[in-house]
């Protein structure tokens, strides 16, 4: 097509699409029935959230009964993290065999014409309904939330601590695989491709030449989804588990709002921390 | 030759920090698994594996059982949908809509007031601005930073909890949670990008005149536009993903369908609501992702 010059676009495609964002989410209001007269709540509501924002400044060291807080607290921190690190840690291994399988690089299809010739198109084939099948496992696992896969395991089996790092496996290592799977392919080739050149294996290629360059960015992401398996596991305490939001769920029901903040404030201070700890790692591993 | 290899060898790279970090790693992994209360054996005893007998039966569809036959399994779907299902995933859609377009303009000024290069006294010029005013800056930048570490820190379950009880049973409590967490997220990855942003445009505009905030609205929102687009798309995934859940603690999205068959037993519908789940989650990647794709030839 030839080039014209034309006047500026009022608006151009991102423009569109953002202006489109915005009307669809009026849409989504008018379709849900809300609107911003119903984000003021009523007498019991502005009752609670008085007395729950005020709980804020004086959250409880002790229960009701005199028992120290702090005990019970710091068993719920460390199922918290026992849970996310368990799942976080068979999911990162999954994750990576299957984003092994699900990524072009090894078997680098822009080099596979010579192999096709030379070994025979099955293989070639094979490689491709691998890749094809990994993609379509990884999205089914990654589809279904751990919250969902929770409440499955509950009525399949009732409650067992084991059945929730499980809940939170499935979907890591869906999501570990995709994201890892994207994060090869989207490393430089370069390296290699020097390598197949010096006529080491697709496999050595990729081990070598591949894997250290994506590294970095593979444990960056892991330590991100660590801090989210951590969210998760403290949620699924929601369900009966024994992880902080047991207690969040429990004292907010029994209108012990200083409790509720002690939990919360133990939530923040586990995340906070990790996220500190997180940065100084992370600012080593891209340097 | 090998003498080289063993140079290069002893003078690779190190870090103690990072050694620390995996030996850290490796410690907590076990710690976890040892000490972490999970009692494998158990779940295999005969009361579980009993139970899970049961639900297994219980997940076919109730007129199924027994005589199982693949046109009624259809229509017995199609039933469930037509009833609830297609509502529940609209109403998930919705919610989802609305939390991303609310997290991202709240995220939006705060990002501004986070990044690094935009957030001193003096943006984009050569001299720096009086001390007094550069410390206010710093002051503003690193609590902005602050607030958004807060508004991640806790998950939207939490939040949508918290607020339900506040503000009684509409869409709202949902939309605010996933606005609240994603806000913070989005902020965050917003002020990567202005702090990674070309400064050559920002200083020439400074230079003739141009302030904070039309910098901010005028040279930056469109330098930055398209990564805030892919980024919102990114989240915007994820919210699909929380909605679908939120529903579970109160009548909004699909997950209040799931826990009323769950306590009603209901296993089967139960099990068609969460795979719908799963398909309400891939509908919104794809349409994330051919979004994306516009967005990325566009730029």
């Amino acid at each position: 097509m030839a080039e014209r010059t034309r006047r500026p676009a009022w608006i151009g495609t991102r423009g569109r699409v953002l202006l489109l964002a915005v009307l669809a989410a009026f849409w989504a209001l008018w379709f849900l029935g809300i609107g911003p007269s119903d984000l003021v709540p009523n007498a019991g509501g502005l009752r609670i959230a008085k007395r729950f924002f005020a709980a804020a400044f004086h959250p409880a060291f002790f229960t009701e009964n005199g028992d120290a807080l702090l005990p019970i607290l710091l068993t719920a921190v460390w199922r918290t993290v026992a849970f996310a690190t368990a799942a976080v840690s068979v999911a990162f291994v999954a994750g990576i065999v299957l984003a092994f399988f699900g990524s072009t690089a090894w078997w680098s299809p822009e080099r596979a014409g010579g192999e096709t010739s030379a070994r025979g198109p099955w293989l070639f084939r094979a490689r491709v309904t691998t890749y094809v099948t990994v993609r379509a496992v990884t999205a089914f696992l990654r589809s279904i939330h751990e919250l969902f896969w929770a409440v499955i395991f509950l009525a399949a089996f009732g409650l067992n601590n084991l059945t929730a790092v499980i809940a939170i496996t499935i979907p890591f290592t869906g999501t570990f695989a995709k994201v890892f799977s994207e994060i090869i392919d989207e490393t430089p080739r370069d390296s290699a491709e020097a390598l197949l050149d010096a006529g080491a294996t697709p496999l050595a290629a990729f081990a070598f030449g591949l894997v250290p360059r994506a590294l970095p960015d593979v444990l960056a992401y892991t330590m991100y989804r660590f801090e989210c398996g951590m969210r998760s596991s403290a949620v699924l305490g929601f369900f009966g588990y024994d992880t902080l939001g047991l207690y969040i769920r429990q004292s907010f029901d029994e209108t012990q709002y200083a409790e509720v903040w002690s939990s919360l404030y133990a939530l923040l201070m586990l995340v906070l921390v990790f996220e500190a700890a997180s940065r100084v790692v992370r600012r080593r591993l891209v340097a | 030759m090998s003498a080289d290899i063993d140079t290069l060898w002893r003078e690779r790279p190190r870090s103690r920090v990072l050694r620390v970090a995996v030996l850290l790693a490796v410690v907590l992994v076990a710690c976890a698994w040892l000490f972490g209360g999970f009692e494998g054996a158990d779940l295999l005893s005969h009361r579980r594996l009993a139970n899970l007998e049961r639900f297994l039966h219980e997940i076919v569809p109730q007129s199924l059982r027994g005589h199982f036959e693949l046109s009624g399994l259809f229509s017995w779907a199609w039933h469930r949908l037509t009833e609830r299902g297609f509502v529940a995933a609209m109403r998930t859609f919705a919610i989802s809509l609305c939390a991303i377009v609310l997290a991202a303009a709240i995220a939006g000024p705060l990002a501004v007031n986070a990044a690094r290069n935009l957030a001193t006294a003096e943006p984009f010029l050569p001299v720096p601005g009086t001390p007094a005013r550069e410390r206010v800056w710093s002051v503003i930048a690193t609590a902005t930073g602050l607030f958004l570490v807060l508004l991640r820190a806790i998950p939207e379950y939490v939040w949508a909890f918290l607020l339900l009880a506040i503000l009684g049973p509409t869409s709202w409590p949902a939309i605010l949670a996933l606005a609240i967490h994603n806000s913070g997220i989005l902020g965050k990855l917003g002020a990567e990008t202005i702090e990674d942003i070309d400064e050559g445009p920002l200083r020439a505009l400074r230079s003739l005149g141009a302030g904070r905030a039309s910098l901010a609205v005028f040279a930056v929102f469109p330098m930055v536009l398209s990564r805030f687009l892919l980024f919102f798309f990114y989240r915007w995934e994820s919210c699909v993903r929380e909605a679908t859940v939120l529903g579970m603690l109160g009548g909004s999205s699909l997950g209040w369908w799931i826990t009323d068959a769950r306590f009603r037993f209901r296993y089967d519908e139960m099990l068609f609501l969460i795979l719908l789940g799963g398909v309400i989650v891939l509908v919104g990647d794809f349409v994330s992702f051919i979004t994306r794709g516009l967005v990325r030839r566009a730029s």
